[in-house]
């Protein structure tokens, strides 16, 4: 299937491909039942948030991990999508596992698969706000103010754009 | 619901076809206006009760909730509910050194923290392209197969304990002191050992680790023959597991359950043997499978895999080599007390170990290792920084866990107690 490859990268001795997002679950079920490739464990997904990108490169590579038992190997599929759209077709008709860990990916880092039957939050409470596994939400930390970083100690809505937790 | 009204006069049945006029029936006779919405009187072949399991249940191995679907006593549908232990190790590992997640790791599969350290330092080698001296790889070995046995342990004394076996329990914690001892004796410290860390290990073996390993080789096996005496073939065991909580390979696979759940439904798929790590190839041993997929077969591939491992835990001890545990590499490594008082360039290392930690190269890399409860992986993103970038952990209970609703579908509730207990999960590793 090469229209769905984007481009392939190789490092560490792991081939890294990345995926046109529309070719996915074509690309994944080939993998899957290709008598060459037959890779039928899903070993997870999961996103990388990359914040400090160009604002018109995609923000978040979604990764997948398939492990093929028969040629006892593993390969690293990786869509790209954007903070305004971050939308990937759901591959849990093609690996029933997949239904937990997209929950999972939704909750932490708030990419949305669509067409999943169920897609809510599964490790955080069902009323938290925020997706704790982007860069920009800040984990912990009691703002301390000093003179240095004074601006900590303002409220949320006062805070200046762009510092973690402002509210503009 | 149409209103129905039920017909006239007494002694009327109604038409036999039309199950609804039975409950407008119903309706009329505890005065219920038929037109009320929120009385919702479905057919009784398709009641279900919601039971509500957990999450402070002891058959539930920590804390997990299992909403259940009920039919009589037949499980209809269920569905976990977990996060409870979520303790955002992911989101910590951003902000802390390599070495410094080690004891993090520790922490998520807390019945075989060296098997985390392990998977954890072998991703972060990979990374840095760096190689462990063979002593140091067979002292890992032995620790995780220690590991291995203590987390075994603990699972079968408290899945008998879960079907009502109350004597094994008490056997198999007697016997897991031993390895805890040991875990002491090297470490310092009982379970959250921290052992293992990039590079090599915390520092070489002292010379009690000998005897207590070698104990653990003589009395050991003997030790799973009397477990396997009380229940293996013990009749109620047999009657409570046998063709229980099945899952197919297929399924298994599908879902991504690795280790005996995917070994019990007859899949050999062991990544000690599919993909050698840390000198595993030097040993032989064998991968017990199932043939049934089942809660029976699941507890005889644990077994059997106890005594695979004293067979290398054997092994290895025969064959310690002599020569460094950790790796010579200083920029990653730190520098012998030795070295230390008589070299600058050591002190500074050492300064710059302890104070900033180690740089890796910028990549992605996935590493993987066979936990006792599957296929443990560690992908870590570098931006070239001293600390992971992102680091997923790839939890073999939670993978497991969730085929849990696949295999109890259409079996009795007092059987969900032990298809939990076949799974072995660790909450801590399910929710991270």
């Amino acid at each position: 299937m090469p229209e769905a490859v984007v481009r392939r990268e190789e490092a560490f001795g792991e081939e890294t491909v990345y995926v046109a997002r529309e070719h996915l679950v074509a690309a994944a079920t080939l993998l899957r039942d290709d008598n060459d490739a037959l890779y039928r464990m899903a070993l997870y997904v999961t996103a990388v948030d990359f914040p400090d990108r160009e604002p018109e490169e995609p923000r978040f590579d979604v990764v997948y991990q398939l492990r093929s038992l028969m040629y006892n190997d593993v390969c690293r599929l990786v869509v790209q999508v954007t903070e305004n759209d971050p939308h990937v077709p759901t591959l849990e008709k093609v690996f029933a596992g997949m239904d937990w860990h997209e929950r999972e990916c939704y909750d932490l880092l708030g990419i949305i698969f669509d067409g999943h039957h169920d897609l809510r939050r599964i490790l955080m409470p069902d009323d938290w706000e925020g997706h704790p596994l982007r860069r920009d939400y800040v984990s912990f930390g009691e703002p301390v103010a000093f003179t240095h970083n004074i601006e900590w100690a303002l409220p949320a809505q006062e805070r200046p754009p762009g510092m973690p937790g402002s509210a503009r | 619901m149409a209103a129905v009204l039920p017909p006239s006069g007494p002694g009327l049945p109604p038409p036999p076809e039309e199950t609804e006029d039975v409950y407008s029936l119903a309706r009329a006779a505890i005065g219920v206006p038929s037109d009320l919405d929120a009385v919702e009187l479905v057919q009784i072949g398709e009641q279900t009760m919601e039971l509500n399991m957990g999450p402070q249940h002891p058959s539930t191995h920590g804390v997990l909730r299992l909403v259940l679907d009920l039919d009589g006593e037949v499980v209809r549908e269920c569905r976990p509910d977990i996060g409870f232990l979520h303790t955002g190790f992911e989101k910590s590992f951003e902000s802390h050194t390599y070495q410094q997640c080690i004891p993090l790791t520790d922490r998520m599969d807390y019945l075989a923290p060296p098997i985390n350290n392990f998977g954890f330092s072998l991703a972060v080698e990979k990374l840095l392209g760096i190689d462990v001296p063979l002593r140091g790889q067979y002292i890992r070995v032995i620790m995780c197969e220690l590991a291995r046995i203590g987390s075994h342990l603990i699972w079968f004394g408290t899945h008998a304990l879960d079907l009502g076996a109350t004597t094994p329990f008490l056997y198999a914690w007697r016997e897991r002191e031993h390895i805890l001892d040991i875990n002491e004796l090297v470490s310092g410290v009982r379970m959250m050992t921290s052992y293992i860390r990039v590079g090599g290990l915390m520092a070489d073996v002292p010379d009690e680790f000998g005897g207590m390993v070698e104990q653990v080789i003589t009395t050991f096996p003997k030790r799973i023959d009397e477990y396997e005496l009380l229940i293996t073939n013990n009749p109620i065991w047999v009657e409570r597991t046998k063709g229980l909580g099945v899952i197919t390979a297929e399924g298994a696979m599908s879902y991504g359950a690795s280790g005996p759940v995917l070994r019990g439904s007859g899949v050999a798929y062991d990544l000690r043997k599919a993909q050698p790590y840390s000198s595993y190839d030097h040993f032989t041993f064998d991968i017990p499978v199932g043939t049934h997929g089942d809660v029976y077969d699941r507890y005889l591939c644990r077994m059997q895999e106890m005594r695979e491992s004293v067979r290398i835990i054997d092994q290895a001890y025969r064959n310690l080599p002599d020569g460094p545990v950790n790796t010579t590499d200083r920029k990653v490594a730190l520098p012998t007390r030795n070295e230390i008082n008589t070299s600058m360039e050591a002190l500074i290392h050492h300064f710059k170990l302890v104070t900033e930690g180690f740089h890796t190269p910028k990549g992605q890399v996935y590493s993987a290792v066979e936990s006792p409860r599957g296929e443990l992986g560690f992908y870590i993103v570098s931006d070239g920084g001293n600390v992971p970038y992102r680091c997923k952990v790839r939890a073999p209970s939670f993978s497991n866990l969730s085929a849990l609703p696949h295999m109890v579908r259409g079996e009795l509730i007092a059987d969900v107690v032990a298809v939990i207990g076949s799974i072995d999960i660790v909450l801590g590793d399910v929710d991270r």
